[in-house]
């Protein structure tokens, strides 16, 4: 039964970083319709931002979050400004294109800092070991991911329900043109849900560099990973975010813990996710939360 | 007016100096770029080191880095551009790239220097003219297996691979000697970058698994060393050579501590030739600490070196070193190729049967954020028995 427990506790912790990256995907979704697909770079440039205040300017862990978050919202904001403004009203696929070109030119300017290549680790700021409770284990990184996590959301979740802004956004996101008649300034809008999204992926960046070290690849790959969790919750949900994430952090564990030692060489982490996606999508195939749209002809 | 005359010569005899190229084509971004990036380097900065130095035999070896992104279709313009261009040899990279590149290496005959140490890569077929700078993957992952074997006999061991042919390559050797050595290969585990080895390592700690011997990359490594401690389990941990060094301390910290790893290259701390060697060449092209620290940076530094020495024997035997017959002069001199550049545990020999460089190699272990050598350079007759059968 401890074993179940502790691939289940696992799973939830991961499956709560994937939460925190989704996030930052259905943010971008929600408000504009955008397939964001730099969002893994935007992880790392999070990361690295929190490693080089803390390595080279010695600055305070927390105060260097803080300003990584404040620096990554800012380029996602100019980003949205400078390629994906001019954009509006033209077909989804030449927005798509863009982000994935946009991902190859953080990708190289990364690779022109000292972060392109190698492995990095933040100073320990956390005391070593973690907590024990019915045989499962919980490292302090892992347990500051969740809180983490779960203090975006709150804090996502309140500005959304009771901001002006917020609930904005949440006109825009539902009628862009009603919202307009409203005088809601949708460009607006947009770029502030590129600035959140920036903001989520930092946070998403500084729990991976605490709890496994810091590769741009690795970064990377946790904003490609985390597709199907939105997928699966839905691309315009946030709680379906939230569910998505934590669904496949824990079908990953699972997978490992029962379904490899069947297959040699494992590895069914890998798969048994998409398995379960492909069942989910068969039957709900706006995800679990997703908006339905029905168009009429 | 004398030093005006040597520079004035000095200056000539560089502008008249035969050039001949040399590329190398690997991960500087990409997957593996936190290794190939620091290989890159230490090629360019032999390569700039040989020159200066007159290591050359007269000749202005021009080395190129190119970046592939570890990408085979990349590997393969590179290789092609080189033979073009009538280069005598090629500096490779990733496991995958070299295997696929095997028969057009044989039907062009270029020597080919990759960075990854598969045995297959210089097993039949189209393996005439491949040549591996230390010893295979094989090798490495049985002397930890044979390295297990005295210290706990009849050791319950569990591989956790790369899900790819670098991490596979030495799996069937290691099974075989396992055998050999009466320990028990309980599970073999791929294992991709992941944020948690929870389930992974509870399952080998229900197996009873009291070893994990790694053939990846340090990232993962780091990552489930740092769970086995969080989760007080009694498993040690033992890594070829990609998956420790300076990297795995770093991202691993105090975890690491008593970690085993088998290399054939030297520690930059170490009081050795070869390591200050290794030093002074990066403080001389001004190269960071990470760099200087990197186990990949003088692996880089070894593949340039060698295919410096045969370009030069050739050059100075008087045989052409371009074109079709420059490429038939450097693989002639590399099947007798034997000397001591310091910058590994043992000389690099070659010959028709022996496509290994370095055949030695060392167990060190982490202690106090160090990783020391606990044995002497040594070969493993168990990997050449369960390979070649002698």
């Amino acid at each position: 039964m401890s074993y179940f427990l502790q691939l289940l506790v696992s799973g939830l912790v991961v499956g709560s970083i994937y939460a925190l990256a989704a996030l930052g995907f259905v943010l971008i979704y929600k408000a504009s319709r955008v397939i964001n697909f730099a969002h893994g770079q935007f992880i790392a440039v999070g990361a690295f931002t929190v490693y080089a205040l803390v390595v080279y300017l010695k600055l305070n862990v927390w105060l260097s979050f803080g300003i990584a978050l404040f620096f990554t919202a800012l380029i996602a904001f100019l980003v949205e400004k400078l390629f994906l403004k001019p954009l509006v009203g033209q077909p989804i696929i030449s927005v798509i294109m863009v982000t994935i070109g946009l991902a190859s030119l953080l990708d190289g300017l990364i690779h022109l800092t000292p972060f392109g290549g190698g492995n990095f680790s933040l100073p320990r700021f956390l005391p070593e070991g973690g907590v024990s409770f019915l045989g499962v284990s919980v490292s302090y990184p892992q347990l500051l991911a969740v809180l983490l996590t779960a203090l975006f959301l709150a804090g996502f979740g309140w500005f959304f329900q009771r901001s002006t802004l917020g609930a904005a956004m949440r006109a825009v996101a539902d009628d862009q043109m009603a919202a307009m008649s409203l005088g809601v300034s949708v460009e607006h809008v947009f770029a502030l849900a590129w600035a959140a999204a920036g903001i989520t992926a930092a946070a998403a960046g500084f729990i991976v560099g605490t709890v496994s070290g810091i590769n741009l690849e690795s970064l990377v790959a946790i904003g490609l990973k985390v597709f199907p969790a939105v997928i699966l919750g839905g691309l315009d949900s946030i709680p379906g975010a939230v569910v998505g994430g934590i669904i496949i952090g824990v079908l990953e564990n699972l997978a490992t813990g029962y379904l490899d030692p069947l297959v040699p060489g494992g590895g069914t982490a890998e798969v048994f996710p998409f398995v379960i996606l492909l069942l989910v999508l068969w039957f709900k195939p706006h995800g679990l939360f997703g908006t339905e749209e029905i168009e009429r002809v | 007016m004398r030093k005006l005359g040597i520079l004035v010569f000095l200056v000539l005899s560089f502008g008249f100096a035969q050039k001949v190229h040399l590329m190398w084509s690997g991960a500087i971004t990409g997957p593996t770029s936190d290794a190939g990036k620091y290989y890159a380097q230490g090629v360019e900065d032999y390569c700039k080191y040989a020159n200066e130095e007159g290591l050359t035999g007269g000749l202005t070896i021009v080395c190129e880095t190119r970046d592939d992104q570890y990408n085979n279709a990349n590997t393969q313009r590179n290789f092609e551009e080189a033979l073009e261009r009538g280069d005598p040899a090629f500096l490779g990279y990733s496991t995958g790239g070299t295997l696929q590149l095997k028969p057009l290496i044989q039907e062009v005959g270029m020597t080919y220097i990759p960075a990854s140490y598969h045995i297959g890569n210089i097993d039949p077929p189209n393996n005439d003219y491949l040549f591996l700078p230390i010893v295979s993957y094989s090798e490495q992952v049985i002397a930890l297996l044979e390295y297990i074997a005295k210290e706990k006999p009849g050791a319950k061991v569990a591989l956790a691979v790369h899900p790819s042919p670098f991490g596979r390559a030495p799996v069937p050797d290691a099974k075989e000697a396992a055998k050999e050595l009466g320990i028990e290969i309980v599970e073999v585990q791929e294992m991709a970058k992941g944020l948690d080895y929870t389930a992974t390592l509870k399952r080998f700690a229900n197996k009873g698994v009291e070893y994990i011997v790694y053939q990846n990359v340090a990232g993962p490594v780091a990552t489930m060393i740092k769970d086995a401690k969080r989760l007080g389990l009694n498993i040690k941990h033992a890594a070829a050579h990609y998956a420790g060094g300076p990297d795995l301390l770093r991202l691993a910290g105090d975890a690491a501590e008593g970690v085993i790893w088998v290399t054939s290259y030297y520690m930059p701390y170490e009081d050795a030739p070869g390591a200050a060697f290794v030093k002074k060449l990066g403080e001389r092209y001004k190269r960071p600490a990470d760099t200087i620290e990197s186990v990949h940076y003088p692996s880089g530094m070894l593949a340039a070196a060698i295919a410096i020495e045969a370009i030069k024997r050739a050059h100075t035997a008087g045989k052409p070193v371009t074109g079709d017959a420059g490429r038939e002069a450097v693989y002639a001199e590399m099947l007798k190729l034997s000397f001591d550049p310091g910058l590994a545990v043992g000389p690099v020999t070659y010959s028709k049967e022996d496509h290994v460089g370095v055949d030695h190699m060392r167990v060190l272990e982490a202690k106090g954020g160090k990783f020391v050598p606990i044995t002497e350079p040594f070969q493993s007759k168990l990997f050449r028995k369960v390979h070649y059968g002698k």
